[in-house]
Formats: structure tokens, C-alpha cells, sequence
């Protein structure tokens, strides 16, 4: 659930027309057309990444005269289906993964469930990975990978690449080499494990 | 009692209140004392600076230590890219970490004859931060307009690891060598939890969103870190890595410059004095009973500094932090994950946020990394209506203000804070150099407990964190 207050704005005399805004754009909602970038305001989330981006200082954010609320009510959808897709993704349903926003995982997997087949199309219908746009990646690509969508970044973006490796899958020749160093993978693990676990008995600790 | 040490002063930036908005500081105000982190410590490192020619002693320190690095590899038709992020900008005003920039650029050039030397400087979450710096230090053109600011929306890079494929941005190896320049101070012991300090912006400030996801939602509290040494061991980084130079810091200043071809000789120095010396300041923290907590410093809330300890980490001083058996220390992204939607905690074992904290009084801090659940957990008020704005408008902190209370005056919020806590024990997070900025009874507090602490940190604690840690003693000795 977002209240999106702002909204990019170009100042098309300082444009180059260059596309770097529409390669770092979490929703796709800004495009260069005729060598001068455009905004969607209804599919702008007010993340500024365009505006922190663009080499030319061409993006100002403004504040909307009217915010728009964007989310997807978990209640619309069978709540069994996203405990279990949270499960599959290794996640607690409750727990945040946007911590900019706020969104928590079952926001994501509602979405998911919904018919949300992108990050791009989560983030649009939800507003998670429109703060920070850095944190949130990976869960968002675990839920998709989990509802069984295709991960494809958007062509010659640079929004996202590709999902990573998490503490289920380290190979176990890493796991032995680095564990006398600090890195507590299995108890990482297990702490992880227990969360999982929790999310799919329902309720607080 | 000591007269309170000035306080860094306000900075201008897209991120902060105009720094004319910032009339009164925390330390200014009637009752406040400072305490000298020698006094409290007296086995705390001499320092270079701040000090009477200090950034001169800087600049000799570093051109001593980069010449004895082997810089063989880097020929003249060679590039060089020097890697640098922008939390070295926030130590001690600055200009020690600028000051090493501009040295490690002259030293290659003289050692080596090559000039296409460029600097690349990663930021956190604050896109346009280090552009900032550049311009403030004048490193635009100390590097001949080479110097640019890099972010983790940027180009991407695949770099394959041991862990699989990880992400870095593409302009920090676009160069036939990369310098690592960075520092010793300790900074967010509840992420990376003093494992792998000294590599840590591998999988930060120089990678890509991808691989700081990877850090902060997939690996674990504890495991996280372990993506900067999977991307630094990768053979894509190893063949184009040629050396780093570090600021060695300690809360009460830089001790000196430390450059080595071997990074993990030169972690196991960093992992040492940074479980040493700041852990025995996080620790005395640890004692604190009750106090308000004030910031005033130009950072975002948690990377505010007092003693070189992060205001993120007081807020999990009543744990020990550098015990790797704890797995979630009261702050971290983990912990504030696993926080429920009736804000209880989905875990049973995590500790609550430093209870000793009654009320926090932002009087200055920034925006451009999400605070709101600091805010959430501790009573705040924030001074003035133009900073609540900036928070409004931050798309990383729209719900800051939802928890937090806008006082017109630095002096009417700390009176509220006094009133509404009962405590007179005030810390001052303002990058007071050498010391600490208190309130009287708080410097009693601390000057009392400091012996005990530095004993049990020496005799018991110490000895368990470099053992966790594994770190190889004979390195240490080599390096001293
Ligand atoms: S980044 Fe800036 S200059 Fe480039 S297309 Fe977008 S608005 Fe125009
Ligand atoms: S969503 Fe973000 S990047 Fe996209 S147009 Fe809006 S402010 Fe710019």
C-alpha cells in the first residue's frame, strides 16, 4: 500500500533525450519519445530514481495535486494461496520486504495471485521497490519465481538483472571453506527456517 | 567539566534542511559537557588528526604507505580506476578521506607514469550523494574531470562467483586496475557484524542492486556479507584488483594510513581494532541506564555519529553486536523485517530496540535512507516544520512522520524531551572530534563505567569476537 504524493516532471529544454530515466524506472512509466522523455503520471510511483539519475538535471519532483493510493487488498484473494506461495519463496507471509514502503510479502504474493507477472507489474500495483528501488529485488523475483512466471528484465534495461543465491541454495564446499570466518550460514539458516515456519502456523511469536 | 567540543556543522546538500534552517545545536544548549575519549580509554590509539597539522600528517601518511604498496601491474598506457564510497566523506568532516583520494592519484602517477586515472565513488542510497562530495572537495578537477558519482540502478555487470552470478556496476571495472580506497571505521556493525569489513563495498557501494538485495534479504543476519567476499574472490575482480588504501580510524581520529596489496591481511587488521576500539565504546553504551538521544549531524538518521559509533547501533547497544552467537541484533533490515503487522516481532528471540533510549530529538539529521522504523520504536520529535517536509517528500521516508512529532524550537524539544522522560542524561550524536558531547550526568555515568567496560572488553569480550571471527593473529603482527 503506497499514497504516491509525487510525480517526476521533465523539463524538456534540459532533455538530451539520453534514457537513462527509462532504463532505471521500477514501472516503465517514463519513456523518450521523440528524443525527449515523457511521464505517465498514472503509472508514476515517485520513486525519483529519474530524477537522481538523469546526467542533465532534467527531472524535478513535484508534489500531485491529488496523491494516488495504490495496493492490493490481501483479502481479495484466497489467504491459503499466499501462505503458500510466501512459503515456496521462503518467506513469512507478515514479514516486510519493502522497507521503504512497507510492503509486506503477502501484499507481493496477493498481487502475484492476482495476475502480476513482472517486478515492474508488482511494483506497479503494490508501490514496493518505488523508495529506495534497491532492497526489494530479491524477494519480489523469489515470489515470481515461486508462482512459476518467467523472470525477464525489461529489454536494454537496467531495472534488474536476475535473482541470486539465498541460504538454501549455497553449495556446501562454500558453506565448510568460510564457516571458521564469521559467516554463520547454517545458523542463518535456521533462524530463517524457523520464520518460514512460523509464517505458515499464521499469527505472531 | 569540559566546555562541549563544536560539532560538525551543517552541510548543504539535496538531502538535508539548508543548513541557515539549523539555528541552535544540541551542544550549545545550557548543561551540556563533553567527555574525552582518551580520558575514558587512555590505550586508544594516538591519532594524526584531528590534531595540529593534521590533515598535512594525512597527506604524509598516505604518501609513505603508498609508496611502499607494490604498484608494478599498473604500467603508463594502463587505467586506473581509484574506488571510493561515501561514508568516508562523513569522517571527520571529510576532508581525511579526500585528502587520501588526492594522494593515492599523485602516487600512481609519480610511481607509475600512468594518467588516465579516474575516481569512482559508490553511494548508499542517496543517488547523487557522492556527486555531492566530489564538488565539495574539489576532486572534479583534482582528477581532471574524471570523478564521478556511481549508483546501484546504474549499468549492471555480471561477475560469476563461487556463490553463482552477482552484480556490480559496470563503471567500477571499466578500467584495466581498480584501487580499493576506504577506511577502518566501523560504521554498521549490525549489518556486516565486523566479518569482512574491509571488503564489505564489494557488495555494497560498488554492486548493484541485485547483490545488495542478495546482502539484505537472502543470505541471512549473519551470512550477509559474504557476497562482497564472493565478488571479491571472483577472477573477474581479482585480475583487475591492484590494491587498497585504507584510513585507519579509531573513534578519537585517524591513527594512519594502511595500504597492502593483500586485502584480507589487511581485513584481519580492520577486523581487530574495530572489535578493539569501537567495541569497547559500543560496549560503555551498552551501560547507559536512561538517556535522550539527540541528533545533529548532516547524515541520514541512523548514520549519525557519536564516539564513531552510528546512531543505528546505539539503538541495539543494550545487545552485544559483535557476538556472532546472537543471530538479530534490535536493528538491522532482518529484525525490522521480521516486525509483524500488529508490530509485534514474527520471532520470538529478537531483542527489543535499546530500551535505554527514553526520546529522540532529531534536531538536524537527513533524509535518503528509510527511518521510519526508528521513529516507530522510539518516542521522536522532530525540530521544525521544514525538515518534517523534506521527510514528507522523501520517497524512502514517507511514513517517518506518521510516528514522529514536530517541535517548532531545538530548545522547546529538548525542554518536552526533559519533562516527557524525567532523565537529564542526554547523548549527542554530532561528530564531535575526540570526544563525546553529554550531558553532565551522562559524562559522570560514562567516566565511571569506563575502566570496568575497557577490562571486560580486553579480558573476556575481545578475545570471543576475534575468535568467532577467526582472525589469523600472525597477520596482525605483521601488519603492526
Ligand atoms: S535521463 Fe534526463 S536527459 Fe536522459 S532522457 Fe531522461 S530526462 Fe532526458
Ligand atoms: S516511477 Fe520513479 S523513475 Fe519512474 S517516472 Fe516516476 S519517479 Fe521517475
Amino acid at each position: 500500500m503506497k499514497l504516491v504524493t509525487l510525480l517526476a516532471q521533465v523539463d524538456t529544454d534540459k532533455c538530451k533525450g539520453c534514457r537513462t530515466c527509462e532504463r532505471v524506472c521500477p514501472v516503465l512509466a517514463i519513456k523518450v519519445v521523440d528524443r525527449k522523455a515523457v511521464v505517465d503520471p498514472e503509472r508514476c510511483r515517485g520513486c525519483a530514481n529519474c530524477e537522481q539519475r538523469c546526467p542533465d538535471y532534467a527531472v524535478t519532483m513535484i508534489k500531485r495535486d491529488e496523491p494516488l493510493q495504490v495496493g492490493v487488498d490481501v483479502h481479495e484473494v484466497n489467504y491459503d494461496e499466499v501462505v503458500a506461495l510466501c512459503a515456496k519463496a521462503k518467506l513469512h507471509p507478515e514479514q516486510r520486504i519493502c522497507y521503504c514502503v512497507g510492503t509486506r510479502a503477502d501484499e507481493v504474493a496477493a498481487a502475484i495471485i492476482k495476475g502480476a507477472r513482472t517486478p515492474e507489474e508488482v511494483s506497479l500495483v503494490t508501490g514496493a521497490r518505488t523508495g529506495c528501488t534497491i532492497e526489494c529485488i530479491q524477494p519480489i523475483l523469489r515470489l515470481l519465481e515461486a508462482a512459476g512466471c518467467e523472470l525477464k528484465p525489461p529489454e536494454g534495461g537496467w531495472q534488474w538483472y536476475g535473482r541470486t543465491a539465498t541460504a538454501w541454495d549455497l553449495p556446501e564446499a562454500v558453506k565448510q571453506k568460510y564457516s571458521s570466518r564469521g559467516f554463520y550460514f547454517e545458523e542463518d539458516r535456521a533462524v530463517l527456517d524457523k520464520l518460514v515456519e512460523e509464517g505458515i502456523k499464521g499469527g505472531d511469536a | 567539566m569540559r566546555a562541549p567540543i563544536k560539532p560538525i556543522p551543517p552541510k548543504p546538500s539535496q538531502y538535508g534542511i539548508d543548513p541557515s534552517l539549523v539555528k541552535t545545536r544540541i551542544a550549545d544548549l545550557p548543561g551540556m559537557t563533553s567527555v574525552s575519549l582518551k580520558e575514558l580509554f587512555p590505550d586508544l590509539p594516538e591519532v594524526i588528526f584531528p590534531g595540529e597539522n593534521g590533515l598535512a600528517k594525512v597527506r604524509q601518511a598516505a604518501e609513505e604507505a603508498l609508496m611502499k604498496v607494490d604498484m608494478s601491474m599498473i604500467k603508463p598506457e594502463h587505467s586506473v580506476n581509484v574506488l571510493a564510497s561515501h561514508h568516508g566523506f562523513t569522517l571527520l568532516g571529510g576532508e581525511p578521506y579526500a585528502e587520501l583520494l588526492k594522494a593515492i592519484k599523485d602516487v600512481i602517477e609519480k610511481r607509475t607514469g600512468c594518467r588516465d586515472i579516474r575516481l569512482r565513488a559508490g553511494v548508499g542510497m542517496r543517488f547523487r550523494e557522492t556527486e555531492e562530495y566530489i564538488k565539495r572537495y574539489g576532486l572534479d578537477t583534482y582528477y581532471d574531470g574524471k570523478a564521478i558519482g556511481i549508483a546501484p540502478v546504474d549499468q549492471g555487470i555480471p561477475i560469476e562467483t563461487e556463490i553463482g552470478t552477482l552484480y556490480g556496476i559496470k563503471k567500477v571495472y571499466d578500467a584495466d586496475w581498480i584501487v580499493h580506497a576506504h577506511h577502518s571505521d566501523v560504521r554498521e556493525v549490525h549489518f556486516h557484524r565486523q566479518v569482512d569489513k574491509a571488503v564489505k563495498p564489494f557488495g555494497m557501494s560498488y554492486a548493484r542492486i541485485e547483490t545488495r538485495s542478495t546482502y539484505h534479504q537472502n543470505l541471512g543476519p549473519r551470512g550477509a556479507n559474504f557476497v562482497a567476499r564472493a565478488i571479491f574472490d571472483s577472477e573477474f575482480v581479482q585480475k583487475k584488483f591492484a590494491f587498497a588504501a585504507f584510513l585507519n580510524i579509531a573513534p578519537n581520529g585517524v591513527v594512519g594510513v594502511d595500504v597492502d596489496n593483500d586485502l584480507y591481511a589487511l581485513n584481519d587488521r580492520v577486523t581487530f581494532t574495530g572489535c578493539q576500539y569501537y567495541g569497547k565504546i559500543m560496549t560503555l553504551f551498552g551501560e547507559i541506564d536512561e538517556c535522550i538521544a539527540a541528533l545533529d549531524f548532516p547524515c541520514p538518521v541512523p548514520y549519525v555519529f557519536s564516539a564513531g559509533v552510528i546512531y543505528a547501533n546505539f539503538t541495539g547497544a543494550n545487545t552485544d553486536l559483535y557476538d556472532l552467537d546472537a543471530p538479530l541484533p534490535p536493528y538491522t533490515w532482518y529484525t525490522e523485517a521480521f516486525y509483524g503487522k500488529r508490530g509485534k516481532p514474527l520471532l520470538k528471540d529478537i531483542p527489543p530496540v535499546n530500551p535505554a533510549i527514553k526520546m529522540c530529538v532529531h534536531n538536524y539529521a537527513w533524509t535518503g535512507y528509510p527511518s521510519a522504523f526508528f521513529a516507530e520504536q522510539i518516542p521522536t520529535v522532530v525540530v521544525g516544520q521544514e525538515q518534517a517536509e523534506l521527510f514528507n517528500r522523501d520517497p524512502l521516508n514517507l511514513n517517518y512522520m506518521d510516528y514522529a512529532t514536530v517541535i517548532k524550537s531545538t530548545e522547546a524539544a529538548m525542554n518536552f524531551a526533559y519533562r516527557a522522560t524525567g532523565t537529564r542524561k542526554v547523548i549527542i550524536f554530532d561528530g564531535a572530534m575526540g570526544g563525546i558531547n553529554v550531558s553532565e550526568p551522562l559524562a559522570e555515568l560514562l567516566t565511571r563505567k569506563a575502566p570496568a567496560v575497557s577490562e571486560r572488553v580486553d579480558n573476556e569480550l575481545l578475545p570471543k569476537w576475534l575468535r568467532q571471527r577467526g582472525v589469523d593473529m600472525s597477520v596482525l603482527k605483521r601488519g603492526a
